[in-house]
């Protein structure tokens, strides 16, 4: 015939590429956020002896934006495996509640004094993180699938829910006040520090590479449970993995920064809307773009309302909901 | 030996229904069998036994004599191709990707899609007369292009046995025609076994080798088209009070239509 067709990119080549381009992103992005801030340093100041500039750039705003980038990371990437695990467009850990039991989890750790020993916050997060989407699941899960209204609803109520075990947890504790419970449901990533960092890349690296294992099968998952079975994929153990990845950074994320809304959920529909593809081109995408658009809201956060600080949360929130809403429209 | 043998299989849900009760059946290489019955008959349940959806509570399944629990289950998935009645990708995707993803029980663990991969998926998307809508996206095609985009995927696997349930429903009679009769080419070229459920009974008849009527969840008949296509047969087991036509030439085999006689209004 005399036709011809444009040779579609293989996944994997889209993939590498799609990357490339976002890493590229996500460097110039991060390199231009230090140096916004409440004092004015230049690219020149990293080179000048000035001991201060340094201090500030490599103790507070490196740590700072390391910190956005793996939290929006983190975020984003739970997004894509939610969304891909229960086949549930608007499935984002804000939206579930699974942020919001980390937050309990952690307020209730910090409000009970056990701050102090290490790695025990983010184990409360953990697990308040699990238990959420345990709860989530349970209750919108019907014949087998899970209905996006119900699921909607029990995240809902769940996120209610938590804000008032927040709240109660606070006021039970001597000497703290509503800032810190604004800390938590707000989300904030001022006062960052490189032991965070640290904690957080472990999290980020132990729950991207369980995620990255279970990949080819979780995308399986597109054309539903019964097709994914039919197909050998081991259904229990993939999604019980992806379940514990997601939950593990979740919670470390939330322990760190608080609940930042709407990421999981905006990140993995841009890249949809730009490369429709499966799970397996989804997830990495996804955790640059998210950690691109965590960097650029919290450097936002610094400096709309400078010298002042606005909670991040509130500036991801800013974005995500007109789109949240965009989306529920046309589902 | 049979391609597939099910023995006393037992099956049933937790709410009671659609179960499947002490069926047996085999089915041979190079065969296209209908599966009929009333809603709630269990044909759904029994391909999804078959197609490892579901284990059966009692009784076995052997696929080449060797009982499928203990077959792994990639290997069983490469020798068995499963259509789901619903079949919907919630997210947009390429048809050619859709289809190549039938490839995944071929594919170890971090390993991509070939070039060879892609190759057969346009190749079983040509034998679909759907290689024209290998670039464009799922949800902005027809059902009609949809199914075929489906049956691809499931052709690209190469299984030895095919289930389908229910792949003529949403079709119009032109899109029915091309797709059973495309089912009937893919049998008889590959010797490959093709069992399918259907509730319209009259194009299984024009098709199908072997009709299976089942009902509440055992199988009451199991004969050719020409012993289906019964008056009696569709009153027993589907109460449905029907007309037999012949037309000439038909090798036998009667078109079943309402009788419309005994239902008119006064």
């Amino acid at each position: 015939m005399g036709s011809w067709t444009i040779r579609p990119v293989s996944l994997s080549r889209e993939t590498v590429i799609g990357a490339l381009v976002l890493g590229g992103i996500l460097l110039g992005v991060m390199i231009l956020s230090m140096f916004f801030g409440a004092v004015d340093l230049g690219p020149r100041a990293v080179w000048s002896g000035d001991h201060v500039a340094r201090t500030i750039l490599l103790q507070i705003r490196l740590p700072r934006v390391l910190l956005a980038a793996l939290v929006g990371a983190i975020l984003a990437g739970a997004g894509a495996t939610f969304q891909t695990m229960l086949r549930n467009p608007l499935a984002d850990p804000f939206i579930l509640g699974v942020s919001g039991g980390a937050a309990c989890g952690a307020a209730i750790a910090s409000a009970f004094r056990l701050a102090r020993y290490p790695g025990v916050v983010p184990a409360f997060a953990f697990a308040g993180a699990c238990l959420a989407i345990a709860v989530v699941l349970a209750l919108s899960r019907r014949h087998g699938t899970s209905d996006p209204v119900r699921l909607l609803l029990a995240g809902l109520v769940l996120n209610a829910f938590f804000s008032a075990l927040i709240l109660l947890a606070l006021a039970l504790t001597a000497g703290s006040d509503l800032t810190s419970a604004l800390r938590w449901m707000m989300g904030s990533l001022a006062g960052a520090v490189w032991t965070d960092v640290r904690l957080l890349s472990i999290a980020f690296v132990v729950s991207f590479a369980l995620l990255v294992t279970v990949a080819g099968d979780l995308r399986m998952l597109d054309f539903g449970e019964d097709d994914a079975r039919s197909r050998g994929v081991p259904l229990e153990r993939v999604r019980l993995t992806a379940f514990l990845a997601a939950s593990l950074a979740t919670g470390a994320a939330v322990a760190v920064s608080g609940i930042i809304g709407f990421v999981g959920l905006l990140v993995p529909h841009a890249i949809r809307l730009v490369l429709p593809r499966d799970y397996r081109l989804l997830l990495p995408l996804s955790v640059l773009g998210g950690a691109t658009l965590l960097v650029a809201s919290d450097t936002l956060a610094r400096v709309m309302v400078a010298p002042a600080e606005l909670p991040i949360g509130a500036v991801t929130a800013f974005l995500g909901v007109p789109f949240f809403l965009i989306l529920l429209r046309r589902s | 030996m049979s391609l597939i043998e099910l023995d006393a299989v037992d099956f049933h849900y937790r709410d009671g229904v659609s179960a499947v009760r002490g069926l047996s059946s085999r089915f041979d290489e190079g065969e296209l069998v209908a599966i009929i019955g009333p809603n709630g008959a269990g044909k759904s349940t029994l391909l999804k036994l078959i197609a490892r959806v579901i284990a059966p509570q009692g009784g076995e399944i052997r696929f080449r004599g060797i009982r499928i629990g203990e077959i792994a289950p990639r290997a069983y998935a490469r020798e068995v191709g499963y259509l789901p009645q619903e079949q919907e990708s919630v997210f947009p995707m390429r048809a050619l990707e859709v289809v190549a993803s039938g490839r995944a029980p071929f594919l170890r663990r971090f390993q991509w899609e070939s070039e060879g991969d892609y190759e057969l998926a346009r190749r079983a998307l040509a034998d679909c007369d759907a290689l024209h809508l290998a670039d464009r996206y799922l949800d902005e095609m027809s059902g009609g292009e949809r199914k075929r985009i489906f049956l691809a995927r499931v052709l690209c696997g190469d299984p030895k046995l095919i289930l389908l349930d229910e792949p003529l429903t949403a079709l119009d009679v032109s899109h029915t025609q091309t797709f059973i009769s495309l089912i009937r080419r893919i049998v008889d070229q590959t010797g490959k076994a093709v069992l399918f459920v259907s509730h319209d009974l009259n194009w299984s008849a024009a098709y199908a080798d072997r009709m299976m009527v089942m009902n509440a969840g055992s199988v009451v008949l199991d004969a050719g088209p020409a012993e289906v296509m019964q008056p009696e047969v569709m009153k027993r087991h589907f109460g449905f009070d029907a007309l037999a036509v012949r037309s000439d030439g038909e090798g036998g085999v009667a078109w079943i239509v309402p009788d419309a006689g005994r239902h008119k209004p006064r």
